[in-house]
């Protein structure tokens, strides 16, 4: 079972990683696209989030050569978007109180794509109580704060309080699972995400809450996989991947490569598909990225990785 | 009548009796309430057919509430398994045989030993006594099962054998999953009583965490009646001290304001009254 696991959690993230890889022009910013960005949502976000799933298939290397190649042309490309960190670095001078620069930079700075200059600016920026206190949600903060370790900004552990930004989670009060709603879906998945550093720590899950995750985590796939949550479905076969004991299931597997196209395409859920080529990446992008994610995590820890390579 | 016209007014028949089963449950007793669900009405046959999908909650004012079972009540059962008599032999355990006759098979066995129980065939007490938590003394005992029981509830309705089986993910996906399971004892929930002990008892106190899955599974796709069946299990269980992975008690509170029918009004009821939420 484990033997089909892996083979089918490879396929259907080096299928994602093609996708990803061929149609990646298609997230270009505009040539005239400016560190104000009207819509950061648009195409800088998932630039970032391309660059995040090329990042994780480089620090596994648990892919063929191909796919390290395709990962390694996708980073690239995301960063050449992101003049090769120029615009975060503009971007973090005009907004000190955003956390996105320091969030977007993750990838490239784990994979060794360093700006010397956003470096300096985000060791002031991110220490400052006034960009410390900004408002936002529990798993947001945790985000900021695993960005800031993966950066080498808190590299003793101590800057955040993470017992005390778990402790503000929705996670974190072990709720009752019969009440989880698609949106919290995502935050319980991120505050995983974060706290493990995309399943590098898988110890950085308190044991009480991995062993509640655990616990309920087949029942929230199979609901969601029920109505074709696809998007949802794969970030929650993530945290499986991220749990000390990870959760990766045979049936979960086939059931996602059985919504794959043919194409390496990942819908984002039931909906028909769009047929053209730019909407369709704009609409399923993030799917690809989740599922290029989940599949190589799955690999990696099928195959006895525990992280902790950081 | 088409087989469609009398399953229909079969499970209008059994509405009518979990709405007199609930009334008694919550006090409003005193009267022979299954002989008059077979008396005030005009297609007796599916007033009876009732009784055996009711099952073993038509004696659950007797095993919660302190009720004792009317002599009209008992001869009202006996007419059901005497007009719906069930087959000789108990049908196989799926997957070898099919799920829903083997289910059935299991609720008349409940209902038949609960029968044999209260109308006195078998120990001649009538009603059983409670403790002072209104939990039957049997519940709590260790006479469970005793052969006395067995063997005359053998005579209207003998017990199957097997019980729904769970297996780890990956090596039946259709029969074994929790989903499947979780669902299958939903579907014996008349046999979620206190007093009744059998196979089917011993897996769910070996499953607490598929219960569990079952029941959350159940709330989050809307289908409240099947979380209700399922949250009876895990109610039981509650009352025998066996540890969950989640309360019980706001999930039955959840289901009773959010779920609607008859039979679900029963179930949440059966569940509060194991749990100890005092009516209001």
């Amino acid at each position: 079972m484990t033997a089909s696991v892996t083979r089918t959690a490879h396929d259907v993230s080096a299928q994602a990683l093609a996708w990803l890889h061929a149609h990646r022009e298609r997230g270009g910013l505009p040539a005239d696209a400016t560190a104000e960005l009207g819509d950061p949502n648009g195409v800088y976000k998932p630039l970032g989030e391309s660059a995040l799933a090329a990042s994780l298939v480089l620090r596994e290397s648990v892919a063929g050569g191909t796919e390290l190649r395709l990962a390694r042309e996708l980073l690239d490309f995301c960063w050449s978007q992101f003049r090769a960190g120029d615009m975060l670095y503009e971007r973090q001078l005009r907004f000190s109180l955003m956390t996105d620069p320091l969030e977007t930079y993750v990838p490239f700075a784990r994979s060794g794509l360093r700006h010397a200059a956003l470096d300096g600016l985000l060791a002031h920026t991110s220490a400052l109580r006034s960009v410390r206190g900004a408002e936002m949600l529990p798993n947001r903060r945790l985000a900021v704060a695993n960005a800031a370790r993966v950066v080498g900004l808190d590299q003793d552990g101590r800057v955040y309080d993470w017992a005390a930004l778990t402790r503000a989670t929705w996670l974190a009060a072990t709720p009752e699972p019969w009440l989880i709603d698609w949106m919290t879906g995502y935050c319980v998945t991120h505050t995983v995400f974060h706290l493990t550093d995309w399943g590098a720590r898988p110890t950085g899950l308190p044991e009480e809450l991995a062993d509640y995750v655990s616990t309920w985590l087949p029942v929230w796939i199979d609901i969601w996989a029920e109505i074709e949550q696809w998007d949802l479905v794969a970030e929650l076969m993530i945290v499986g991947c991220c749990l000390p004991e990870p959760h990766c299931a045979a049936a979960d597997w086939d059931r996602l490569a059985a919504a794959q196209h043919p194409d390496g395409l990942v819908p984002r859920d039931g909906d028909p598909v769009a047929d053209d080529p730019d909407q369709r990446f704009a609409d399923h992008q993030h799917t690809a990225v989740v599922a290029a994610v989940a599949g190589t995590l799955a690999v990696s820890r099928t195959l006895g990785g525990t992280g902790q390579r950081l | 009548m088409s087989p469609d016209r009398s399953q229909a007014a079969y499970a209008a028949s059994a509405a009518d009796l979990a709405l007199r089963a609930l009334d008694a449950l919550q006090g409003a007793g005193g009267t022979a309430m299954v002989a008059d669900h077979v008396e005030r009405t005009d297609d007796p046959k599916a007033a009876l057919a009732a009784i055996r999908i009711v099952g073993a909650d038509v004696f659950a004012p007797c095993l919660l509430a302190g009720e004792g079972l009317h002599p009209a009540d008992a001869a009202a059962v006996a007419q059901s398994f005497a007009v719906f008599p069930p087959p000789v032999s108990t049908p196989a355990p799926p997957p070898a045989g099919a799920a829903e006759p083997w289910l059935a098979a299991w609720r008349d066995w409940g209902t038949a030993s609960l029968l044999a129980r209260f109308a006195g065939t078998d120990t001649g007490a009538m009603p059983v006594g409670t403790d002072a938590d209104g939990i039957p003394a049997a519940a709590e005992g260790t006479e469970r099962n005793g052969p006395v029981t067995a063997g005359v509830a053998g005579a209207l309705a003998p017990r199957p054998t097997g019980a729904p089986q769970l297996a780890e993910a990956g090596s039946d996906p259709a029969e074994t999953t929790w989903q499947t399971w979780s669902t299958r004892m939903g579907q014996l929930s008349p046999l979620a009583l206190p007093g009744l002990e059998s196979p089917v008892h011993a897996m769910a106190r070996a499953a607490p965490q598929a219960l569990a899955r079952g029941a959350t599974r159940a709330v989050l796709r809307r289908d409240f009646p099947t979380a209700a069946r399922v949250a009876r299990w895990l109610a039981l269980l509650a009352a025998e001290g066996e540890p969950l992975p989640l309360d019980p008690a706001p999930l039955v509170e959840h289901l009773r304001l959010h779920g609607g029918g008859p039979r679900l009004a029963l179930d949440v009821a059966i569940a509060r009254r194991l749990l100890g939420v005092e009516d209001v």
